[in-house]
Formats: C-alpha cells, structure tokens, sequence
C-alpha cells in the first residue's frame, strides 16, 4: 500500500483521491496510531523485556543464554505455592462479594427518592479515594488497637487488643478483602446502576404482570440484563485486586505473602540473583490473571446467553 | 364445582389484599433504608479513624475518642520546610500532564473505536483493554529495565509515562462508549451549515463528547493521583508524591498519616465535586465501562 | 439563484458492490423545486450528499452556474443539507441552533439575534429562542431545522426525505410552509423523498432514479400521462398493463386492437398501459371491447370496479352513480379513451 503524501484540502477533495474505504481506513489508522503506539512501546516492551529476563537473559552482566532455573526456582518453594493460593483467595473473594454488594446497592439506589443525590454523592465519592487511604483506615479501624478493637472492649466484649480477632495482617487476608470490597462496590455498582437507568423498570413490569414475584423478576429478567456489565467490572476488579501491590504490602501477613509484594521484594532485593525469580513471579502474574479472566469471561458468556 | 372454588378465593384475595399491600409497603421502605444506611455506614467508615486521628494528640487503648487533642499534624502538614505542600502538588502536577496526554491519545483511540468496523478491530480492542486485565506489577519490572537503559527511570517524565499504562485504558474505553452513541451526521450538518473542520471539532464534537472526557478525564487524573507501586519504582525515590509519603507515616506516626490522607483525598473530592453531574444518571460514558 | 448541473456523477462505495451513484447527468433549474424520487438505497440521500460537499463523488462533476464546485469544502459552498432527522445540536438553545451558520460565518452578534428572529416568525415559532430542542415536538423540530439553513440564504437548500417523519395532518402544513418559503425565497432547492406523492404534490420536477441510475426527469404530471418504462409506471401505481404488439399507431392485444396515438416506442413488442380513470364502462363504440365485471368497490367520491377482459383484469375507477347501472357478473361493454392510451417498450427490455 502507497502511504499518501499530505495534501492540501483542495487536492483532499480532487477527482483522483483516495476510494471512501481507503481513506476511511486511513482515518482509523491515524486515529488509532498513538494510543496504539504507547501501548505497544510500554506495556508490550515490558512485558517481553520482563520475559526475556525471567529466562534469564540480561547481557550486560554477561548471561546469554535462555533457561529456565527462574521458573523451576519459583514452582519449587513451597513459600510461593502459597503466596500464590493466598492471593487468589484474595482477588476471588474480593470480587464475589463486592459484585454482589454492589449489586444489591445499586438496585437499592436505583428508585427515586428523598436524598438520592447526597446518598449518590457518597457512592461515588468512593470512587475518587486512593485505595491506600482505604487502606490506612482500614487499618486504624480493625487492627487490634483499632478503633473497633476499642469499641468493643467499652462494650465489654473483649478486654485487650489481644482479644480482638486479627483482621489485619492476618493469614485470612480479611482487612485486604474489605480494604477492596469497601473500594470496589461503588466501581461495580456505578457502572451497574447506569445500567439499570438505561433499561428502565418496564421489562420488570412486564415480568411482573406476567406472574413473576420480585425476586423472580430480578432474578429472570433484570440479572440478565445488568450480567453483561457486572461481568466486565468484575474483570477490571479481580484483575486489579490479583495484581496490587500497596494493599497487602500495608495489611497483609508476613508468611505468606500476596504474589505482587512477593515479586517486588524479590526484585528490589540486594542480590541480583534473585531478579529473574521477580521476573518469573511477574510472567505467572500476568498469564495466570489473564488466564482466569479469560475463563471467566467464557463461562459467564455461556451463562448470561442461556 | 370450579366456580365454587374460584369465587371465595377471589373474595378473600380482594379482602386481604389492601391490607397486606399496604404492610408489605411499608416493610420495603423501611428495609430500603436500613440498606441505605448501612451501606452509607460502610462506605464513610473507614474515614472516620483518619480525622479523628489527624487532630488528636494523645489518643491510646482502649479510649474510643482521643483524650487530648492537638493541631500538631496539621502544622506539621502545613509548615513549609516539611515540603508537604510541595510534594502535594508535583503529584498533581504529574496527575495533570498523565490526564492530558489520556486525552489527547484517548479520545480519538475511542472515536475510532466506537465508530467504526474494520478488520483486526477485537485485536485492537485487547491490546488496548490488555494494560488493565494484566496487573500493573507484572509489567511495570519490564518497563524499569527499559527505562534505565533509556535514561527514564528516577525521572517525573519516567513516572508521567509509566502512569500512561493504566490510565490510557480507561480513557479509551469510556470514549469509545461516548462515540458508540454518537451521530456522526451533527459533524456533517454543521459543516453544511458553513462551519470549517476546525469549527465543527470545537462546537459540535466537543460539547457532545464533553461529559464522556469529564469521566475519563476524572479517572485517569485518580488513577496517576493515587497510584504507589508503578511511582515508587519509576521514581526510584527521587521522585516523590503523595501516596509514597503517606506510606512512610502509616506505622510510625498515624496523626500525620491520617492528616496526609485527609490532603490525599481532598483534590479528587474536588474534582468529583466539579464533575458530579457527570458521573451520575444515565451518562453513556459510565456504562462505556461496561462494554469491555 | 444557482442553476445545479450533475454530470456523470458517480459514486462507488465499495469496488465490490454496484456504483450507489452511477453516471448521473442532470440539470436542476435555478429556483425551482426539484425532487429526487425513487426507492430506499437507490441513491438519492448520496447524490444529495455530493451536492452538499459531504462525501467525494467517484467520478464526474458538480457545478453550480457552469462552474464546478467539487474542490468547494462543504462550509463554503452555500449547499445546505437539512437531515432526516432534523439533528438540532441538543446542548444549544434554539436561537443558538439557529444562528450556528451566522456565527460560523463571523456575522455580528446582534445582527444574529434580530436574523434569528426573523427566522422564527418565518417558520411561525415565535419566541422559542430560549427552548432547548428536546422540549420541541417532531414538527416544531423540523422547522426550526428548516430555519437553521435558511438563515444562512443558501444558494441550494438540500432536504433529505422532510416530510417522512411527521404525522399526517403535520406533513401538509410543512407541505405548505416548504413551497411558501421556496416560492418567496426562490431557493433551488432540492429534496429527497420514497413518497412518490409527496414529490408530486410538491416539486416542480421529478428526478427518478432506480440503484443508482436516473430514470426520467420530468414535471410530476408526465409520470402519470407517459412514463417511459413499465418500471416506472408501477412504481406510481395504478395503471392497468396489456402486453402486445405495436405498429402504425395501434396496438395488438389478445383482447383486441386499440388505436394508440401516443407512444414511448416507434413498434414492436410492447406495452399498453392505462390508468383507471380512462377506463370508461358501458360506451361501446372505436377502442373498446366487451368485459364481464368481477367485483366493486363504493369509495363514496368515485367507485372502482374489477373487469374481465378474456384472461386480462383491468381496473377501472368511475364516477360513483355507476354502482347502481352494474351488477357483479354484468357484460359490460369496456372502452379505452385513445388519447389517455400510452404505449410503453416491453418490461423486458428494461434493465
């Protein structure tokens, strides 16, 4: 294909110009070229630059050669089989319940009523806080010392900070799992409830009028409607929550630790030895969070079809 | 037989049911905002403790409200050999300059995107979508390689670059569900009417995609704001923001910490503010998320 | 005044599919109403489209007054298009609507506001400047869609199907409100319509065209009297068609002979073609043949009845006492008025 020269607006609309298809696929080219660009140049070139070194390859230190001792290292440690579980549990139960939280609020906000707009104001200002902030005052609420660790001790429940369940720091990753539940149902929720408006309430009626109870009615004819949405956010926030680093690094256990804080200290580490093993950890992140979020698209798929 | 059945079923039916409507009613509206309520609790929840702790001076187990309160950490925030202030706005800055650039590649990424068919179009789509299914962790070691080798590590242009990763994504997305809803033939009319490309652009595309780029706009500016892990590698340390100095005070002095988080939300609170009207509704920019 | 000459205008979307516009040679009279008629995706919106500098012609030319305007961008050509769908820019009040081109055009604010105003008593809407378009209903839209391009006194004023998207009684008020304005402002303009009606009741001129091709260009009532293919006569509906034989000013059918003075062919297999209202029943006489009535139906200002010609059904529309002379199953002697016979070339011969 001939790449045509600039021309001016006069010579644009001659005889002899480009056929519609030809410019039209021009158009989208140009269009499309810088995003495309930096995404290739960044995301591309880091994934297969962080490739190249998990195999090893870093010649400026003089290895040459390809092999796989990074990834053999990795899948031996017992400590990393168990980071691994530990965070899928994480993005899992994380994305669970706040898809269903944010589901039900969303049907919650979705009538009209006194206050719609503060109430609205406060879901989506959620949006707009840092999840470390989340973090931080997850933090100050359930660690043992924690606001509600000294809540319940005035209401005599327990009588020291060692009495208060660990919420924080813990092996179950619980303070992770609300830090993201708490940050993550107005995202689902936001998208859901733009969702909701724009169907209306009429197929509900319909639905309703055609014998459905309420529950019958959400479950037939609005989840379906709103599945398609729930299905792409969920996504976003199990890909986000399999993949963040300052969340369990903050609240999460010492042993094991979640997958993303495990590659970053390995690859900040002293020896450098150690830096194929974080690109290893990196490549399992990327493919194994790629690799259910493609499952998982093709089975809600199937589901939300049937 | 039926019709013996039937009537006083019919009859019972249309006794009970005012009655019952009427109890149900009620059990809705309440139950309605009990959930209100609790979700509302839920969310302004982990704020609170970040408050109290920024003005509290001394405050230990198990008292539920500080004993004495100080203005210390905010001094402290505010005063400016500490460079708070400083490091507050160079985030922002940083923020500003990823948001432009979001839109300046984003917008007609989406345009070409949400307009129209062409072949190797769902490629397209998935390498566009694929910086926010793959974790930012995951590539962000690859990138530091590259960049030092380029010269970019240690650097703000380093960090505005990298932050492009995530945000470019959701720009892109929002805007190609603004351009899906969108009428191409209010350019061609107005050209018609005698306006000149560059007229129609700022008077027809503009307003129309307004709302879409306000929301993505909001996103990309929270996602550089907030973002830790991706700027304190670039970074290196040199280059310091917000959420890496919020990091440093979580542990060791919490009524800064909570001070700096109360900085740390305010800008986003701003920009929702100036953008609710936006997020909420049935704007098509919202659910443009949605169409992954 | 703008006269609007096409020539060989074509346009080709796809190499793969026919030409959307092919070869069109046409001339459209400066100030006078021309309508482009013919089926969905038979062109017409992309002929307009050429006109109006919004899509590139393939091959062949534009001009306006002899001189050709394709290297024109559409903003300086003075060829407004009004959409389908009215498109008022939903953000803009309507005085802001309306006044777009003026401000496009640089022209003084406040001289845009008395314009406008002008413009909204043209179009009798008085005092809507400060109305948002989605308060306005479909009528009301068009109009003030109709006043956007006027304001800007368009040389050629472009309508793309105007009349399709209103209510029955709305399109002959916007009927009337289109031909005043035409008639006062002496616009060439130029419409595009499926509604083989609303382009006789309004144009001046019909350009028909079929997959891209133009037909006949005519005044609406010689697509009624002689349209020049079977093609087109079906396309206005109505008219009775006898195949058969044509020579010397008669035409052989199997039901007999009919002197035929008027003629789209000099001989040769052909058409017959008559309208209904020609088809007189019960006057025997030159040009007519016996018939036996299959059916009627009493309309109130005319009646219309089914007649067996041998194996040919022909209709024929009367005067309304008639129902009381004939019965279903009456020989009846059926007559052709010469003067209203047009002979047309087989249909087979048409592409």
């Amino acid at each position: 294909m001939k790449w045509p020269e600039p021309v001016s607006r006069t010579r644009r609309l001659s005889r002899t110009s480009l056929s519609e298809k030809a410019a039209q696929r021009l158009t989208i080219a140009l269009l499309l070229t810088p995003a495309i660009l930096v995404i290739l140049l960044l995301f591309m070139g880091g994934l297969i630059t962080g490739f190249l070194r998990s195999l090893g390859y870093f010649p400026l230190i003089g290895l040459n050669d390809f092999n796989f001792a990074a990834y053999t290292t990795i899948f031996t440690d017992n400590g990393f089989i168990r980071s691994f579980i530990l965070t899928f549990h994480i993005a899992f139960t994380s994305t669970l319940i706040a898809s269903i939280l944010a589901v039900a609020s969303a049907m919650l906000l979705r009538p009209a009523f006194r206050g719609k707009r503060f109430v609205q104001f406060i879901f989506s200002l959620n949006l707009t806080i840092p999840h470390l902030v989340g973090a931080v005052g997850v933090l100050y609420l359930f660690s043992g010392s924690g606001l509600v660790s000294r809540l319940a001790t005035g209401a005599g429940l327990i009588d020291s900070p060692a009495g208060f369940p660990a919420m924080v720091n813990d092996p179950w990753a619980i303070g992770i799992i609300i830090q993201y539940v708490w940050k993550e149902i107005p995202f689902i929720g936001v998208i859901v409830l733009a969702i909701l408006l724009s169907v209306g309430e009429d197929y509900e009626s319909v639905a309703r009028s055609l014998g459905a109870n309420r529950w019958q009615a959400f479950r037939n004819v609005t989840l379906p409607l709103i599945m398609p949405g729930v299905v792409s956010a969920s996504v976003i926030v199990f890909a986000f929550t399999f993949g963040a680093f300052e969340i369990p690094w903050l609240l999460g256990s010492t042993f094991p630790k979640a997958l993303p804080v495990l590659a970053f200290e390995s690859y900040t580490d002293v020896d450098l030895a150690a830096r194929p093993q974080a690109m290893a950890m990196a490549m399992v992140i990327a493919v194994m969070s790629s690799l259910m979020i493609l499952a998982y698209m093709k089975v809600s798929r199937r589901y939300v079809r049937s | 037989m039926a019709d013996t059945r039937i009537e006083p079923a019919g009859a019972v039916a249309g006794a009970v049911a005012p009655e019952a409507s009427e109890r149900r009613f009620s059990w809705r509206i309440t139950g309605r905002w009990v959930g209100i309520t609790g979700l509302l609790a839920f969310l302004v929840a982990p704020i609170v403790p970040l408050f109290i702790w920024s003005i509290s001076f001394r405050w230990f187990y198990p008292a539920i409200l500080p004993t004495e309160y100080s203005a210390r950490a905010w001094t402290e925030v505010i005063t400016p050999h500490n460079d708070v202030l400083g490091v507050a706005w160079n985030t922002a800055l940083i923020a500003l300059v990823v948001t432009v650039f979001s839109i300046l590649l984003g917008v007609p990424a989406g345009r070409a995107l949400g307009l129209y068919e062409f072949r190797g179009k769902r490629l397209v789509e998935w390498m566009i979508l694929a910086p926010i299914i793959v974790p930012g962790l995951a590539v962000v070691l690859g990138i530091h390689v590259l960049f030092i080798r380029a010269g970019l590590s240690n650097s703000i242009p380093g960090v505005i670059l990298v932050h492009l990763v995530p945000t470019l994504p959701y720009m892109t997305l929002v805007m190609s569900g603004v351009f899906a809803n969108y009428d191409t033939d209010f350019e061609l009319q107005a050209r018609s009417l005698g306006a000149s490309r560059w007229a129609t652009q700022l008077h027809i595309t503009l307003p129309a995609i307004f709302p879409g780029v306000v929301v993505g706009a909001l996103f990309a500016f929270i996602i550089s704001w907030s973002q830790y892990v991706l700027t304190l590698l670039i970074g290196g340390g040199q280059v310091q923001t917000l959420p890496l100095l919020l990091f440093g005070f979580v542990r060791s002095d919490p009524a800064i910490a909570g001070a700096l988080s109360v900085v740390f939300i305010l800008p986003a609170v701003l920009v929702l503010l100036l953008s609710s009207r936006y997020l909420s509704g049935d704007n098509a920019a919202v659910g443009g998320i949605g169409n992954i | 005044m703008t006269q609007v000459t096409l020539s060989g205008l074509t346009k080709i979307f796809d190499e793969k599919s026919p030409p959307a516009v092919d070869q069109l040679n046409l001339e459209i009279e400066s100030g006078k109403l021309t309508a482009l008629l013919g089926p969905s995706g038979c062109g017409k919106t992309t002929t307009m489209k050429m006109i109006a500098g919004l899509l590139r012609p393939t091959s062949g030319d534009i001009t306006f007054n002899g001189e050709s305007i394709l290297s024109i961008p559409p903003e300086d050509r003075g060829a407004v298009m009004v959409f389908q769908n009215y498109l008022l820019f939903p953000y803009m009040t309507i005085a802001e609507n309306i006044g777009f081109g003026l401000k496009m055009r640089k022209v003084d604010r406040k001289e845009i506001r008395t314009r406008v105003t002008d413009m909204l008593d043209l179009v009798q809407l008085p005092g809507f400047e400060d109305r948002k378009p989605r308060q306005l209903s479909g009528g009301q839209q068009q109009r003030i869609a109709l006043a956007r391009a006027l304001i800007v006194q368009p040389n050629v004023l472009l309508l793309d199907e105007p009349l399709s998207n209103l209510d029955a009684h709305l399109r002959d008020e916007m009927r009337e409100l289109i031909r005043r304005i035409q008639t006062e402002m002496a616009i060439t303009t130029v419409f595009v319509t499926h509604d083989q009606e609303e382009a006789v009741v309004l144009a001046d001129r019909i350009a028909l065209l079929f997959d891209g091709r133009l037909q006949q260009f005519d005044v609406p009532d010689a697509f009624f009297e002689s349209p020049q293919s079977v093609e087109i006569a079906k396309f206005f509906g109505g008219t009775n068609f006898i195949p058969g034989h044509y020579e010397g000013g008669e035409i052989t059918t199997a039901i007999g002979r009919f002197r035929a003075p008027r003629s789209a062919v000099d001989g040769g297999d052909a058409v017959l073609s008559i309208r209904p209202e020609a088809v007189t029943l019960g006057s025997d006489g030159g040009n007519s043949v016996m018939g036996r009535i299959r059916s009627h139906v009493y309309v109130g200002r005319y009646a219309r009845f089914r007649v067996a010609l041998g194996d040919i059904e022909v209709e024929a529309i009367t005067d309304p006492a008639q129902v009381k002379l004939f019965n279903d199953g009456d020989e009846v002697p059926v007559r052709f008025d010469s003067n209203k016979i047009w002979v047309i070339g087989p249909a087979s011969s048409q592409p």
